[in-house]
This record gives structure tokens, C-alpha cells and sequence, in this order.
């Protein structure tokens, strides 16, 4: 088993809160298997709230906050810290990176977007290149490049050039900054929303835990997993070195809220509150703890929405068959443009699943399972 | 006058919008950034702008430096609930970079108020996608525009028939690779005005008429420099533009190599003299130039200005580009250069206008 080192965070130069928190969160590099500058921001943020942090070989940081109560049950709140990006495969003699995606994107997203690559030295910008429109035949025209067609172009002059700066197995990921737009700037978009989103309400939600004094029932693991989006996920080793009674995933779901799209299709809505899925392609959840949440929800007066289709998937998968089985239950933010250089969610979204978290957290009845079933996990 | 950082100008000159058709509405932050270089500044009814500078003495020539304001861009077509507009392209919008982009929407209101709208090109989730659906290009009408504005407020603002450009970004590369949008064509105008600033009027050998025309994205008419070229009637033209530059896509015969320097086009449409004499004068100054052919059709304003009135000597200059027609065109700093340098080089070297009085 990976071992685990415990560390004290640093103070950071700032502690931010609400969309700063998560613009902070989802500039920062971290495509799958490079996570550490996420979870070195992570954890700063959690300067004066956690006091020991631990993190693990495989990327994942772990803050413990234990409950006083003898024989509690253990909560495993978990969000992932990697994004969706690329990493070098080849560089061609006149200096064009090739590259893989790291977790998965429609190749029709890719073309004329600006990326970034961490070299050894530092990153290195470049901009995925298009062959011109004029000189495409009328079947290119047509068709989709694929990944394999794709270049990164960084002006290097050659593969030597180029061999200055970056190397294969470097990876990148999108440029894109973080804009508000929309009514009253309710929408944000940016990169790496998924899962920074997730990220970012687990923090807020530990801080106010902390800071009101909230002695939690149970044992609460706050874990920010690595590698999620190629599927080979931290939260495996994750769930299995902490077992948890209960999972709770804080993630991003893809959505199609969108003019034409029938009512069936949709998925969920931006601004109608945390996505709270019944089944999707990886998991069908705990019956009770979901209708529990949503429960709890409606007394609270918090928005929350089910999500209206069997699509996506996420880390339940894994912390649901970790040990002897978990319940599990996944709050998600709508996002629109999932796995693009500019993914689309509603701040009002963000601050409903925080609140929501939070009611589950110091107001849900969590049992292990011994009370409830050795095992079980309906 | 004291010469721009040209590096500064490009971000800045690209950072306009000039949608074809719409490029009236940048006159102003046109004139801030390179009004002073000139004596007299104007705009016509085809949305060209036009800058002069004098060389100070009676019947001077005319010469024409011309370069396309207009870039390619997309016209909102509907406004749909939710906040969503549709689009349609204008030019040779490459759609394949388009979904997952950013996007500006120039409102404008009835009574006249500008706004301008951020939106963010949408991509259709896995769940939408029929199996091969992500082989296939989507087809622009399809895409949506997301803006998150009420419908009515979209209504109000930005109407059918308001500009979409791509949201300006401006990013500095390895070895002077530099990209952005709308360095076709206004990377050449930054150049252009460049090497026009850095020269006292007494050296110029004839008056100079910049032509940052309109038009040259609607591939079908060139307007902008057919009527302004017959407008200025001048005695000799430079037409400056984007050219193919080689990238792993390309075949070597249709590109030439970014950062060697500008393309001088030998075809049946420029002048040969002309352009042969710039090309050794260049080569003397150590400005990196090289030959690039046109047979039909030159691709640029090149080739309806030599066609204007009754023919006007016409020279065709390329700045190598890759990826033409996207948000992050590629270009090199040092062929930005070289371009400034080549057209002072043809606006104050006296033996350009000697070879005019030939027949």
C-alpha cells in the first residue's frame, strides 16, 4: 500500500472564498497525473482549518476531521483535483508536438485552442494547430480531425529546438482564463470546472465545519483525488485505505440544457441547484442516502434537481465497491461544455451545493454498517 | 514621428474588431493607433479606410500600399430562449476551431448603445451524439452561442444581423512566434503603418496612400480594394497579405517556411520588373525575401487592384501564416519585420519609380 505523509500547509499569501476560491482552483495545472499544484493550492487553503494534512504516492490529499464520538461512522467527501489534457507522444523532426488526450474529449473541441505544457523548465505555450480552411478538400472539410492528425505548434524551429523545452511525456493542458458573464455575471466559465468546482465546495464546507465548531457525528475524510478523468483513479486507493461507510462525490456533470433539446435529453438545468443522480453509466446509487439528501434538501430549502438521465459517470463508481461496500451519493454541479477549454456553470449552482454539503454533513443520520447490514450497500 | 514597437501594434491592431462588412465600427480605435502616422485619414461608403502620407512636392506618384482590414467573423441569425444566439460565418470561418471557443458579440442597441456580449461556443455532450457523429464536422448553423442573457435583452442588443467576432487573445511563442486572431490581414496594416511612421516625408518618392481596405474576406468581390484602388488611381500598388506557411498538414509546394523572411508573388497579375527589383534590392538589404507563384489567382486585393482603371502595376507581397482562418494564427516577429522593412524599402527607394517611366 502507498504510504502517506502527514504535512502542515503553508500559509498562503490569501485565504479566497466563493468564485475567487474556484478561479484560483481551476487556473491552476493539473491534468491528470500532475496534480501537485493543485493539491499544494488545496492545501494552503486549508491553512488554520486543518492542522495536519497527509497526501499519498499517488497524488491524493487526505484532511481528516474526526468525530469525538466513539465507533462513528467514516464519511469519505471526495472531489478530483486532475483536469482533462494532453501529453506528448512524439515530437517530429521540424519541432510539432504530438500528443495524447489525457481523459476523454471530442477531438472537435481541440482545433485553434491555445494549450500549455510543463517542461522541465517551466511551462511552455503553444496553440494546437488547424490546416488552413483554404486548403482543406471538400471531404476534410467535412470530417473531424482526429487526435492523431493534431499538432501542438510552439514555434519551436525543430525537434532539437523543441527538445529544449519540453520532452515526451510532458503534459499540458487548455489556456483559458476565468470569465463571469451572463445575468447579474451568474455564469462562469473556465477550464478544469471538473472538478475544481467539487474542490473548491469541499474546502468552503470544511472551513465553516471548523470554524462554527461543528464536531461532526462521523469521521469526516475530506479526500482530493487524483486521476479521475483517465478512469485509473486515486480514489480507489482512496476509499480503500480509509473504508468508508459513506461516500459523498462533489463533482461536475455534462448537460444539454439547451434551445431544441427535448425535456428527456436535458439532463439537468444550469441554476436549479446541485445534480443529484439516481443512476448514471457507472454507478446506481444508495436509494436511501439519495432520498435522504434530496430530503433534507427540500426541508433546508436548498435547490437541488435529479438528474434526469443515465449518463457520465465518476469516482462513485470506485468508492461504492471499495471494502465491503459503501453508500454512496454524488452532488454534481450542471456544467455545460464538459471536457473544453471553456466548461460553463452557474455560481448560484456552486453556493447550493456548498449549503447543501454542509446540511448533509452535520444534519444527516450516518449509521455504519454494522447497524445497518454488514456489507450491504442497498 | 517616433516608430511604433510593432510587436505592440500587431496585438493591438488584431485586437479590433473589423467583422467584413462591420469595419466602420473600429474607425476610431483605428485612428488612435495609427492615425498620427499619416497626414490625412478618411473613410468611404465600402468601409474602407484610407491613410496619406504626403511626400511634400507637386505630382508626386501615387503609391498604393494596401492591406485588408476586414477578418473573418460570423453574423448572429436568431436569438433562442435560454441566452443562446445562432450564427452563420462571414469569410472562411474554419468551423472546425469553433466549438469550445470564445466569442464577442458586438451589440448595439436601437437607439445606439454598444454593448459588447460574452459568449462561449457550446459542444454537444457524449449522451446527444449519434455513434460517428464525432467524425463529422458540425455544420456552423448548428452551433449554439451561449451568452446566458435573457432572450429579451439578446433581442434588444444583438438582433440578427449583429457581428461575432473571436474573442481577442494574444499570446507570445518560442523563437518569436507570435499568435492571435485577426492577423489576416491586420498583422500585414500593423506592418504597413509600421514602416510608413518610421520614414521622413522628404524620403518617399511619391505620396503614400494606405488602403486598409474592405471586402477581402467575401471572397466573391474584393470591393473594398477594386472601388478604393479606382478611387485613389495610383501609379504603382503593393498589396500586402497572409500566405500559407508549411505545417505538418500542408504539402511543401503549396506553403513556404515561417520565419525566412516575406513571399514577393511572380504571376501574370503582378509585375514582374517590379517585383524582381524588389526582390534583389531586399536580398541587398538582407531582408528575407522569396518567390512564391500565382497562376489563377493570387488570393489577395493584388488581384482585382491590377485590374483597376486601366491597369495599375501591382506587386504582391505574403506574410507566412499557419493556421489561417482560426482564433491562434501563427505568425513570426521577424517576418513582420522583414515585411515593415520591404515596404519602406519600396517607398523610399527612388529606383521603384524609374522603372515606372519604362514601358
Amino acid at each position: 500500500m502507498y504510504k502517506t505523509a502527514e504535512f502542515a500547509p503553508e500559509r498562503p499569501g490569501r485565504l479566497l472564498e466563493g468564485t475567487e476560491l474556484v478561479r484560483e482552483l481551476s487556473l491552476a495545472f493539473g491534468p491528470s497525473g500532475s496534480e501537485r499544484a493543485v493539491t499544494d493550492l488545496i492545501a494552503g487553503q486549508l491553512y488554520g482549518t486543518a492542522e495536519r494534512l497527509s497526501r499519498d504516492r499517488a497524488g491524493n490529499l487526505f484532511a481528516l476531521y474526526p468525530s469525538a464520538a466513539k465507533n462513528a461512522p467514516t464519511v469519505m467527501i471526495c472531489a478530483h483535483t486532475d483536469e482533462v489534457g494532453f501529453m506528448i507522444d512524439d515530437i517530429s523532426s521540424d519541432g510539432f508536438l504530438r500528443f495524447r488526450s489525457l481523459g476523454g474529449m471530442d477531438p472537435r473541441v481541440l482545433c485553434g485552442r491555445h494549450v500549455v505544457f510543463m517542461g522541465a523548465g517551466g511551462p511552455v505555450r503553444g496553440v494546437i494547430g488547424a490546416k488552413p480552411v483554404h486548403l482543406q478538400s471538400a471531404d476534410e472539410r467535412q470530417k473531424a480531425t482526429k487526435e492523431n492528425d493534431m499538432y501542438v505548434d510552439i514555434g519551436a524551429a525543430s525537434a532539437e529546438d523543441a527538445g529544449r523545452c519540453v520532452a515526451v511525456g510532458d503534459s499540458g493542458t487548455f489556456v483559458s482564463d476565468f470569465v463571469l458573464f451572463g445575468e447579474g455575471g451568474g455564469l462562469m466559465k473556465c477550464k478544469a470546472l471538473d472538478d475544481r468546482l467539487g474542490c473548491a465546495a469541499m474546502i468552503e464546507t470544511l472551513r465553516r465545519l471548523v470554524r462554527g465548531r461543528r464536531r461532526p457525528k462521523a469521521n469526516l475524510v475530506f479526500a482530493f483525488t487524483s486521476r479521475e478523468e483517465i478512469g485509473n483513479s486515486g480514489a480507489v486507493m482512496a476509499a480503500n485505505r480509509f473504508l468508508p461507510d459513506y461516500g459523498i462525490v462533489l463533482e461536475t456533470t455534462a448537460i444539454a440544457d439547451l434551445p431544441d433539446v427535448p425535456e428527456n435529453s436535458r439532463v439537468a438545468d444550469v441554476g436549479r441547484g446541485g445534480v443529484i443522480s439516481i443512476a448514471d453509466r457507472g454507478t446506481i446509487y444508495d436509494a436511501e442516502f439519495t432520498r435522504g439528501a434530496l430530503a433534507l434538501a427540500a426541508k433546508k430549502g436548498i435547490p437541488a434537481q435529479v438528474k434526469r438521465y443515465v449518463s457520465g459517470g465518476n469516482d462513485s463508481r470506485n468508492i461504492q465497491r471499495s471494502g465491503t461496500g459503501a453508500r454512496d451519493l454524488v452532488i454534481s454541479a450542471a456544467t455545460r461544455y464538459l471536457h473544453s477549454a471553456s466548461c460553463v456553470a452557474s455560481v448560484a449552482d456552486y453556493a447550493s451545493i456548498r449549503e447543501l454539503l454542509f446540511a448533509i454533513l452535520t444534519e444527516y443520520d450516518f449509521k455504519r454498517k454494522e447497524a445497518s447490514g454488514a456489507g450491504s450497500v442497498r | 514621428m517616433n516608430e511604433p514597437d510593432l510587436v505592440d501594434l500587431i496585438r493591438e491592431l488584431t485586437s479590433v474588431m473589423s467583422v467584413t462588412g462591420f469595419t466602420l465600427r473600429g474607425t476610431g480605435r483605428l485612428y488612435e493607433l495609427i492615425g498620427d502616422f499619416f497626414d490625412e485619414k478618411s473613410t468611404d461608403r465600402m468601409g474602407n479606410h484610407l491613410f496619406v502620407k504626403r511626400c511634400g512636392r507637386e505630382n508626386a506618384p501615387k503609391i498604393l500600399l494596401d492591406a485588408h482590414f476586414d477578418e473573418i467573423g460570423m453574423m448572429v441569425t436568431s436569438v433562442k430562449e435560454g441566452g443562446f444566439l445562432t450564427v452563420t460565418g462571414i469569410g472562411g470561418v474554419d468551423t472546425r476551431i469553433l466549438q469550445g471557443s470564445e466569442v464577442t458579440v458586438y451589440g448595439r442597441s436601437p437607439d445606439g448603445e454598444e454593448r459588447r456580449i460574452y459568449g462561449v461556443v457550446g459542444s454537444t455532450p457524449p449522451h446527444l451524439q449519434k455513434p460517428g457523429e464525432a467524425d463529422r464536422n458540425r455544420d456552423i448553423k448548428d452551433l449554439l452561442i451561449d451568452t446566458g442573457l435573457s432572450a429579451d435583452g439578446l433581442r434588444r442588443f444583438a438582433p440578427p444581423g449583429t457581428p461575432v467576432g473571436f474573442r481577442p487573445v494574444f499570446a507570445e511563442l518560442r523563437n518569436g512566434i507570435i499568435t492571435g486572431k485577426g492577423f489576416d490581414d491586420k498583422a500585414c496594416g500593423a506592418c504597413i503603418a509600421a514602416a510608413v511612421a518610421g520614414v521622413r516625408a522628404e524620403d518617399l518618392w511619391g505620396d503614400v496612400y494606405f488602403l486598409f481596405s474592405n471586402f477581402e474576406e467575401d471572397g466573391a468581390s474584393f470591393g473594398g480594394a477594386a472601388t478604393g484602388a479606382f478611387a485613389i488611381d495610383p501609379d504603382v500598388a503593393l498589396a500586402a497579405d497572409v500566405t500559407f506557411a508549411s505545417s505538418p498538414d500542408t504539402k511543401k509546394r503549396e506553403t513556404c517556411e515561417l520565419g525566412k523572411g516575406v513571399t514577393v508573388t511572380l504571376s501574370p497579375m503582378t509585375d514582374v520588373r517590379l517585383s524582381k527589383l524588389l526582390m534583389s534590392l531586399a536580398a541587398e538589404k538582407g531582408i528575407g525575401v522569396h518567390p512564391s507563384v500565382a497562376t489563377r489567382h493570387t488570393g489577395t486585393d493584388a488581384y482585382v487592384i491590377n485590374k483597376a482603371r486601366a491597369g495599375i502595376p501591382t506587386l504582391d507581397i505574403g506574410l507566412p501564416l499557419r493556421s489561417m482562418h482560426t482564433s491562434a494564427e501563427l505568425a513570426s516577429v521577424s517576418d513582420c519585420e522583414a515585411l515593415r522593412d520591404i515596404v519602406r524599402l519600396f517607398i523610399t527607394e527612388p529606383a521603384f519609380g524609374k522603372e515606372l517611366e519604362n514601358v
